[in-house]
């Protein structure tokens, strides 16, 4: 999928010295191609940031929320411009079907109906880029052809956009949760919740000590003679309890090849760690750690 | 510096210097110096470098900064001996050499150490041949000096103007003729003979003996022989300093004693500083009789001293021991040298011994000065501790160095002279008169000579401390040893809790008129700071007996001076300083109970504390004599040592207040809460966590909870005790905000509320099979705790709640707690990865790594914290004001809370070679050095909290530490919990930040240290906290109404907007504050999230006005297009190339519209950066 917005983006024809320009001609070149739309803030700023439109293709038609030839997806998306903006700004090229943001190019998820306001709550920041689906395949080339005018305003007197102080303080209201609605959703998937561990229980009791079709019987927590539980810290506790049965049966030092053997080992411990320090010293030589003042 | 989080710790600097390089590149060379400067390496691409040839360097010999090899990359891994080479059978040798390792020192590590130092200090074969050759010509030039014909002494007129007498003539008139004769002979005494002189400071002492004939009878009397030799040298001077042989030709005083100049020749040239010959002029030995130097003897005249013209009637004559000593001193040089050199020879292990034990003296400061621990009485020790079998010849330097320091521990020099005379004459003086006349003492082995004259019985207290606190150390095996002894400088201010400086010693006229030292004045030849000191000092000793477990005084210092300059006067050497090295459980105590009132004592008690002593009836029904300090909050309690100073020394020594600088607290006004009055936050800390206790009682004892609370812990710095501005229980104005049912909002109208902390608290909830065993479930679970345990707390104590899917803010005392509930199994549920073949295993995840720092790791921490602060109280202040600093630099968000907490709770758990600090600002400039200082590059920092790590703990985390660095933090910390992963500093600080921090550091330090230093400047401590904003692109202003916590920068406001609380603890209140809202937080948020790759934003969270923003010099070349790179840059033709380029301008736009009503303006330093 990446990839295949990769190779449209990957070779654009363009030349000319600006910018704006330059994608606003590679446009009309190749429908694949990207234009350049400039979009300011509101009418006071001067410089504009510069939306990077063109239409969404994909490889395969895998993308079902995002569907071919009237997706525009859009790139650089300033962080005070949400979904509502963007349908706003597009909604002059046609009627705007959904507007999907989101922070980095991908297959759009399917609407998950669970998804609930107080949880996977994920808060979207910095720049964007977003996927607008239009109702009719023409309205991409009206959008791409907004390139040809001024700067899209974001914020306009009939529908501001709070950023700042009024902002945070819109937020923070927001954040204030009601006790009954939380309350009512906890129980409601609490409730599912349940039902799903009922049920499975009721099968893993129905399966317990009952062979399947090749014979086997499958061993759980709940039986009568319950199994080691396969899990890693199990597996590793056995092996360790082997070891430790294996050292209990040695003798130390009991043998004269042993003794040797420990004397020879201490020796060869002093060298490495003169060998070690002998290092260490000739590392700190050369950084001058030996300067007392 | 973008993509340098990669670059590890180990390689850290070499890659910064390649961004540098490119970001100058990228400016084209329109942006200059200043941010490279502040970001780049100092000096450590260099040793790096080094580093890794260090083994070639060494086979090349004496190459030392020549042609570098090109830097490999690789680390130096430590070598590995081959299987053969590790067992093959050892030859004698080396059995010999493992052996000796083995019992003669610690550890082969400690030998090598000690012989790379001696290396470093000792003087080169080429060098002394050099200093050989100009000896040579200074003694033939000595031999073709003229002589002069005799004058009277008074009479000075045939020296020429060009040499001044290095003397104080007072009084000016004195018997006495003299001319000069060359001299009768010239040896070379000391240490450059023993081979034990140590760089840097390599001296060559010349004995010059003055002949016979230039002396006449009575010359020991009133200074005369002291004037002859004065004179003596300068006429010498005045003939050498016309050879072109010489660099500098200058006087100084012996040891700072202005009875004993010396002249001082260094050679021509380059070799000026490679060494110092000083020449002591010293008469003829059998010139003096000894009797008439007996410590018991008068050589001055009081008539004499007192310009009267006959003496008083029937008044006897008080001794004058340590004029008596200095004519003695010269008379046994030559002596001594025979004595040394016996001990020295067959004895390799005393030279090393002495060199170690000088760096020793000189990293203490106690090797210079008047009445230091000099070089030469230290070898005179060990020739004493040879004679008494203390010390044999087989030692080693270590050993030497250990035997010496055992033997300066135990025994107190004060109490119990030693000598070194070998037969008792019956004749000479005993100890105990050199102990009535002197107040250390260690008398030379001719049975006459004090060596220890000068020296204060305070000095000898403080060098019989570090030589105690020495063995301590040597004896942990958890220290190294090496480093804390040998390598750490020790200067006053860093060494004790408060010191003090006394602005001009011309004060101490008055302290000697004022406690009658007229016989010592005599005595020390007029030199009042050397006759009041020791008397000054004892009285500061007396008056903080309980407090102060050592009282010490800086030395006397006198710097030389060339030959045409008036010699020095007493008052030149400058302010004296004093430190206090406190008792930590007494030092506050506000009360000094005396003897009952109907003891003899009483009296005493009385004359000694003045006025302040009143009689008072204690609870044990006893009337006693007490002095009350007067004290509120606990940084004036600390100050009552100051208090006690200032009362002592105006009453018995005359010295008045404004000449007393103390420098125990001047830091403390940065982290001050507010008035004068409220403190510096320790009593407000203590009010949050009584609070705290409460709740958590509450919540353990809440009813109809459908699972019981098994344990409620803090995590908030507050809760243990090192929050900068610990919160202050307030109560919100309603009017001032909206408001929505029960709950308080903040208004746009406004200003900004006050900012109101939640203090957090993990509450943890009893395991059962209850729980569910599903991510989701959990968190829902949880949630419903959440609110259940608001509802339980408002209808069971009345409490106002919050209540959150993550948390629930309870409003309790004016304070806001924010409660978390945990489940001990979550992390463990988050962790959980089943592999294909159906086994469970358990893997670290980002959110279980989290979710375990905060509900496990992070209340471990502040629960050890909180221990730490009950036993060293000024842990929480000292951290508060580290915290502070940083947070003043700006880079408080570089580098974590609790990372800095754990570096000032290594201070208290490390201190060595120190004590743990006892006052907040001595504990902070520790932090700077121990910031500055540390080398994180191949060292791990191991804070032993609780002792929970053994030695051999920490030997295998430095192991493993070096086999691992390049995958480790760049900076490292262990804890006995946290032993591998370091988990505080992982994401923070970054190499660059690292770097910064030290720099600044180490700035600060020295910056702070001057200031604390100079008594006579204007002492403005806050400079440090004032960051420099220069080197910053871009600042952003802020509208201080919008900023909460404007009352907290450190340069408090004159005026601030109101921000709607009033300071209450105790109403009932109904309607919930605003919490935790931040709006310039709330922004720099913001500002990351969108622009994190192009630009670092550094703002200083306790009040700041400005952020600063530093662009990131490589996300500024023009970068090929690519869809993931595309935020908030626009597209441009570079060499028909499509690239694109930070869209500048709208940024800077995007500054202002994201912060609407909270920025001021946006100031681009344009002429910094070009686009």
């Amino acid at each position: 999928m990446q990839g295949g917005e990769d190779v449209a983006w990957a070779t654009p024809r363009v030349r000319g010295s600006s910018g704006n320009g330059a994608a606003a001609a590679a446009a009309s070149q190749s429908r694949a191609s990207l234009a350049a739309l400039a979009v300011k803030f509101a009418k006071r700023q001067r410089s504009p940031h510069c939306l990077l439109v063109k239409e969404h293709q994909v490889r395969e038609g895998t993308d079902t929320a995002h569907p071919p030839r009237r997706t525009l997806f859009v790139l650089n998306v300033p962080p005070y411009c949400g979904p509502d903006s963007l349908s706003r700004l597009f909604s002059r090229c046609g009627n705007v079907q959904s507007v999907d943001i989101c922070d980095k190019p991908g297959p759009g998820e399917k609407k998950d109906k669970t998804a609930s306001k107080f949880f996977d709550h994920k808060a979207l920041k910095g720049f964007q880029v977003a996927y607008v689906v239009f109702r009719k395949p023409a309205a991409i080339q009206a959008a791409k052809a907004l390139s040809q005018q001024g700067p899209l305003l974001i914020s306009t007197e009939s529908h501001p956009v709070k950023t700042g102080i009024s902002k945070w303080i819109a937020s923070y209201e927001a954040s204030i949760v009601d006790p009954k609605e939380l309350k009512a959703e906890v129980d409601a998937y609490m409730q599912d919740y349940d039902k799903k561990v009922a049920e499975e229980e009721a099968k893993a009791a129905k399966e317990e000590g009952v062979p399947d079709e090749e014979g086997w019987v499958k061993v759980t927590r709940k039986g009568r003679k319950p199994g080691l539980p396969r899990t890693e810290a199990a597996n590793l506790r056995v092996l360790e309890k082997e070891k430790q049965k294996r050292a209990r049966k040695e003798l130390l030092n009991f043998y004269a090849w042993q003794h040797r053997e420990t004397k020879r080992e201490h020796i060869a411990q002093l060298r490495k760690k003169f060998e070690e320090d002998k290092q260490r010293i000739a590392l700190m030589r050369a950084q001058r750690k030996f300067r007392p003042y | 510096m973008g993509g340098a989080r990669a670059a590890g710790p180990m390689g850290g600097a070499v890659p910064s210097r390649a961004a540098n390089r490119e970001r100058r590149s990228a400016a084209g060379g329109a942006r200059t110096e200043p941010c490279c400067a502040v970001f780049s390496p100092q000096g450590s691409p260099e040793a790096a470098e080094e580093a890794e040839q260090g083994p070639e360097r060494r086979a090349g010999g004496a190459v030392r900064r020549g042609k570098r090899a090109a830097p490999a990359a690789a680390d130096p891994q430590p070598a590995k001996l081959s299987r053969a080479e590790l067992y093959k059978p050892p030859t004698s040798e080396e059995l010999t050499q493992l052996k000796e390792t083995e019992d003669l020192f610690h550890s082969s590590l400690l030998r090598l150490q000690i012989e790379e130092l001696l290396k470093e200090v000792t003087l080169k074969e080429t060098k002394k041949k050099k200093i050989d050759a100009f000896l040579h010509e200074i003694n033939s030039l000595l031999g073709a000096i003229p002589e002069t014909p005799e004058t009277e002494l008074t009479d000075q007129a045939w020296l020429s103007e060009d040499v001044k007498v290095p003397f104080l003539q007072v009084p000016f008139n004195v018997k006495g003729r003299f001319h000069f004769v060359p001299p009768a002979e010239l040896k070379v005494v000391g240490s450059y003979l023993l081979g034990t002189c140590i760089r840097p400071e390599i001296n060559v002492d010349i004995a010059v003996t003055m002949p016979r004939e230039i002396f006449q009878d009575k010359d020991n009397l009133n200074q005369r022989y002291h004037r002859k030799r004065a004179l003596y040298l300068s006429h010498i001077a005045q003939h050498l300093s016309k050879e072109k042989l010489f660099g500098s030709v200058k006087f100084a005083y012996m040891n700072s004693n202005h009875l004993k100049p010396i002249l001082l020749l260094r050679p021509q040239g380059k070799d000026e500083k490679m060494v110092t010959v000083r020449l002591h002029a010293c008469p003829d030995p059998g010139l003096f009789k000894p009797s008439r130097f007996y410590p018991s003897k008068n050589n001055v005249r009081t008539a004499w001293f007192m310009e009267q013209s006959s003496p008083k009637e029937g008044a006897t004559e008080p001794p004058t021991p340590h004029y008596n000593n200095s004519i003695l001193c010269d008379t046994v040089m030559l002596s001594h040298l025979h004595l040394l050199s016996n001990a020295a020879t067959d004895f390799p292990g005393m030279k090393d011994g002495l060199a170690l034990l000088k760096v020793w003296l000189n990293q203490r400061q106690l090797s210079k000065g008047l009445g230091c621990f000099s070089g030469f009485l230290v070898s005179m020790l060990v020739a004493y501790l040879l004679m008494k079998r203390k010390i044999v010849k087989m030692m080693s330097g270590y050993q030497v160095l250990r035997s010496t320091l055992q033997f300066l521990a135990t025994t107190d020099l004060s109490v119990t002279g030693i000598s070194l005379a070998k037969d008792a004459d019956p004749s000479l003086p005993v100890l105990d008169d050199f102990h009535q006349a002197f107040e250390v003492v260690f008398v030379d082995p001719s049975g006459l000579v004090n060596l220890c004259a000068d020296m204060t019985a305070s000095k000898y207290h403080q060098v019989q401390f570090e030589a105690k606190r020495c063995m301590e150390i040597l004896d942990d095996r958890m220290v190294d040893g090496f480093q804390v002894l040998l390598m750490t400088p020790k200067p006053m201010l860093r060494t004790f809790d408060h010191v003090f400086h006394l602005k001009h010693v011309s004060k101490l006229q008055g302290t000697c008129k004022k406690m009658q030292l007229l016989n010592e004045l005599m005595d020390r030849g007029g030199n009042y700071v050397a006759a009041a000191l020791p008397f000054v000092v004892s009285l500061l000793a007396r008056g903080l007996s309980q407090r102060a477990q050592l009282v010490a005084h800086s030395l006397p210092q006198i710097s030389e001076w060339p030959i045409d300059a008036e010699p020095p006067k007493h008052k030149d050497i400058g302010p004296l300083t004093f430190g206090l090295l406190f008792v930590p459980e007494f030092a506050a105590s506000t009360l000094e109970k005396g003897p009952q009132a109907d003891h003899l004592e009483a009296l005493e008690f009385r004359t000694f504390w003045g006025e302040k002593s009143e009689l008072r009836r204690f609870q044990d029904g006893s009337i006693c004599e007490a002095v009350v300090w007067e004290a509120s909050t606990v940084c004036q309690k600390r100050l009552i040592p100051e208090q006690i100073i200032r009362h002592l020394l105006k009453l018995h020594a005359d010295i008045p207040e404004s000449s007393i600088c103390y420098t125990g607290a001047l830091l403390e006004s940065v982290i001050r809460t507010g008035k004068e009055a409220w403190g510096t936050g320790e009593e407000a800390m203590v009010s949050v966590v009584c609070s705290y206790d409460d709740l958590s009682r509450k919540l353990w004892n809440l009813k109809e909870l459908p699972l019981t609370v098994t344990a409620v812990q803090g995590v908030h710095p507050a809760l243990r005790y090192t929050d900068v501005f610990p919160p202050i229980p307030v109560k919100p104005i309603y009017s001032f905000h909206n408001r929505r049912k029960h709950l308080l909002l903040p208004s746009e109208e406004k200003p900004c509320p006050a900012y109101i902390t939640p203090l957090k608290i993990i509450c943890h909830m009893e395991g059962s099979g209850q729980w569910p065993q599903d991510k989701g479930a959990i968190k829902r679970i949880k949630a419903a705790f959440h609110l259940q345990l608001a509802e339980l707390l408002r209808q069971q104590h009345q409490l106002v709640c919050r209540p959150a899917v993550t948390h629930t803010d309870v409003y309790k005392d004016g304070y806001v707690f924010r409660l978390q509930v945990a489940y001990h199994r979550e992390p463990l549920i988050l962790k959980e990865v089943v592999t294909p073949e159906g086994m469970l295993k358990y893997q670290d995840t980002e959110e279980s790594r989290q979710l375990e720092l905060e509900t496990l790791h992070l209340p471990y921490l502040t629960s050890s914290l909180h221990g730490l602060q009950q036993q060293h109280p000024v842990f929480g202040s000292t951290s508060r004001l580290a915290k502070r600093w940083i947070s003043a630099q700006l880079l408080s968000d570089s580098i974590s809370d609790e990372c800095v907490d754990l570096l000032v709770a290594f201070l208290f758990l490390h201190p060595a070679p120190f004590t743990p600090p006892s006052s907040p600002q001595v504990g902070f400039l520790r932090f700077l050095n121990l910031l500055a200082t540390f080398d994180w590059k191949n060292n791990p920092l191991i804070v032993n909290l609780n002792t929970g790590l053994t030695d051999s703990d920490c030997a295998e985390i430095k192991n493993k530490f070096v086999a691992a660095r390049s995958r480790l933090p760049v900076m490292f910390l262990a804890t006995p919990k946290d032993q591998w992963s370091s988990m505080w500093t992982r994401e923070r600080p970054s190499a660059q930040i690292l770097q910064r921090l030290v720099l600044l550091a180490s700035e600060s330090r020295r910056a702070l240290e001057e200031q604390l230093m100079d008594p006579l400047s204007d002492q403005d401590v806050k400079m440090v906290f004032r960051p420099p904003l220069d080197f910053y692109d871009v600042l952003i202003h802020l509208n201080p109404n919008q900023i909460p916590r404007h009352l907290e920068s450190v340069d408090r406001p004159v005026k601030s907007a109101s921000r709607g609380v009033v300071k209450n603890s105790s109403a009932m209140n109904i309607l919930f504050p605003v919490v935790d809202y931040d709006p310039v937080q709330l922004y720099l948020q913001e500002l990351r999230d969108a622009f994190d790759d192009l630009a670092l934003f550094f703002y200083d969270k306790h009040g700041g006005e400005v952020i600063a923003v530093l662009w990131k010099p490589l996300s500024f070349q023009p970068q090929p297009f690519k869809v993931s790179s595309m935020k908030g840059r626009k597209v441009t033709t570079l060499n028909n190339e499509l690239v694109c380029v930070p869209n500048v301008e709208a940024i800077l736009e995007d500054f202002e519209i994201l912060g609407e009503g909270l920025v001021k303006s946006v100031e681009a330093r344009t002429e910094k950066w070009t686009i």
